[in-house]
């Protein structure tokens, strides 16, 4: 078991008064809380700050916290509590507060997990008869671009809480197969009926809400059903007009170039986007590149060109 | 804590198609009728019908993730209905443009390959 340092968790000193806990409490609270942070491990850190918070705002807590600071972790981190440690605080004394102190640490729970009676007994007194809905769990599911396209398989691995055979609830990891449907955009929702955390006492069981996500592509970027590609072109084609082959998710097309292009200028492909049923499109934004270096001849050409195009002004609009 | 994960094959339910109603979702989100009446005023979650009488009332997939959010966030940071309705407004502004950042910053680095 790891000792767990409370105070280096929210940011303060040994000696910090209430008052500072708690304001960096709900400051760390906000900046880590996993609905606003994006950081990947937010939801990691708002259980940390929540465990550290539940102990040093309990004065009682906090004391008994002290004392097992300075008996101290072992060598090599890890930590054993001394002989016939037994909380106080932890029976009686207020229970709980509202946070979800289901996740705290084996460090909490060793040190402080006596008086369970409230927070983390599903059955136990009064509530053993009560029938209760399972809570719905909401995972996140990053998927590359080919997999929202073509529809795939997916592992997605979650807590769900169930009471144990004691009537504790405990956190359980799961990993379904799940098969995800062509065409999701970013931030849709799939639901898995009756695969969140199970109903207590018979209650249904709660629902797995995925959220998708999208991981950047290389080539392709995606907004909302339509797929953008920046494609390169030569002064010649973009002049002239051409057919050019384009990659799509996929595939690839052969695209006609209008005679006279600009640079930034977009094509349209037709349901060449997200599938589903109104599926998106591919735009195409055409990017006008030169060679590195021209060969002698063709820039004899372009001079050629200069003069023959002496009259057209491109900076015509920046009032020069 | 966690004991040998279990692989199961399952199918998606569904993605668009499905809602719930105000009893429903109230039992969701373990909240009072009252509360997703607020949150509809608010304008922080809407019905699929939002003429409809709050009986009548019928909420999305969306609608029921945005609402544990809203729980989440209440319970978590003690925020106030009018707080709750401008952070989620902001959280959603902000992903939004953090995806258009990318969008962006990976089309120039198109443009400047």
């Amino acid at each position: 078991m790891d000792f767990k340092d409370y105070y280096a968790v929210l940011g303060v000193s040994e000696s910090a008064s209430p008052e500072e806990i708690k304001k960096s409490y709900r400051k760390l609270a906000r900046k880590y809380h996993p609905d606003v942070s994006k950081e990947d491990d937010a939801g990691e850190k708002f259980k940390e700050l929540g465990e550290a918070y539940e102990v040093l705002k309990d004065p009682e807590k906090r004391t008994e916290y002290d004392q097992l600071r300075k008996y101290g972790p072992q060598a090599d981190g890890s930590f054993q509590p001394p002989p016939g440690w037994q909380s106080e605080s932890g029976f009686g004394g207020g229970g709980y507060t509202d946070a979800d102190s289901r996740q705290f640490s084996d460090f909490f729970e060793q040190m402080f997990g006596g008086g369970q009676a409230g927070g983390r007994h599903a059955g136990g007194g009064f509530r053993q008869n009560v029938r209760m809905r399972g809570e719905d769990v909401l995972a996140r599911l990053p998927l590359f671009l080919e997999e929202v396209f073509n529809g795939c398989e997916k592992q997605v691995s979650f807590a769900v809480h169930e009471a144990d055979d004691q009537g504790r609830i405990v956190a359980r990891q799961k990993t379904l197969k799940v098969k995800i449907p062509a065409g999701m955009r970013e931030g849709q929702h799939l639901r898995l009926k009756g695969q969140g955390s199970p109903g207590i006492g018979g209650g249904e069981p709660g629902d797995l809400l995925i959220e998708v996500e999208l991981a950047p592509h290389p080539m392709f970027s995606v907004e909302g059903r339509d797929v953008v590609l920046t494609v390169p072109v030569t002064p010649w084609e973009a002049a002239l007009g051409a057919t050019i082959m384009v990659p799509t998710v996929g595939s690839k097309v052969n695209v006609k170039v209008p005679k006279g292009t600009s640079s930034g200028r977009k094509l349209r492909l037709k349901g060449k986007g997200l599938p589903g049923k109104h599926p998106g499109d591919q735009i195409v934004v055409l990017q006008i590149v030169i060679p590195e270096q021209h060969s002698a001849e063709a820039e004899k050409l372009y001079e050629q060109l200069a003069e023959a195009e002496k009259k057209f002004d491109p900076r015509s609009k920046l009032h020069l | 804590m966690s004991e040998k994960d279990s692989i199961l094959t399952v199918e998606v339910m569904d993605s668009d198609g499905s809602t719930f109603t105000l009893h429903e979702v109230c039992e969701r989100g373990e909240c009072h009728a009252e509360f997703v009446i607020k949150l509809v005023n608010y304008g922080i979650i809407s019905p699929v019908e939002p003429s409809a009488e709050a009986r009548q009332w019928l909420f999305d997939v969306a609608a029921l993730a945005r609402l544990h959010k809203a729980r989440r966030l209440q319970r978590d940071l003690k925020m106030n209905l009018p707080g709750l309705a401008m952070s989620l407004e902001l959280l959603d502004e902000v992903q939004e443009m953090r995806r258009e950042v990318a969008r962006l910053n990976h089309r120039l680095q198109q443009l400047l390959d």
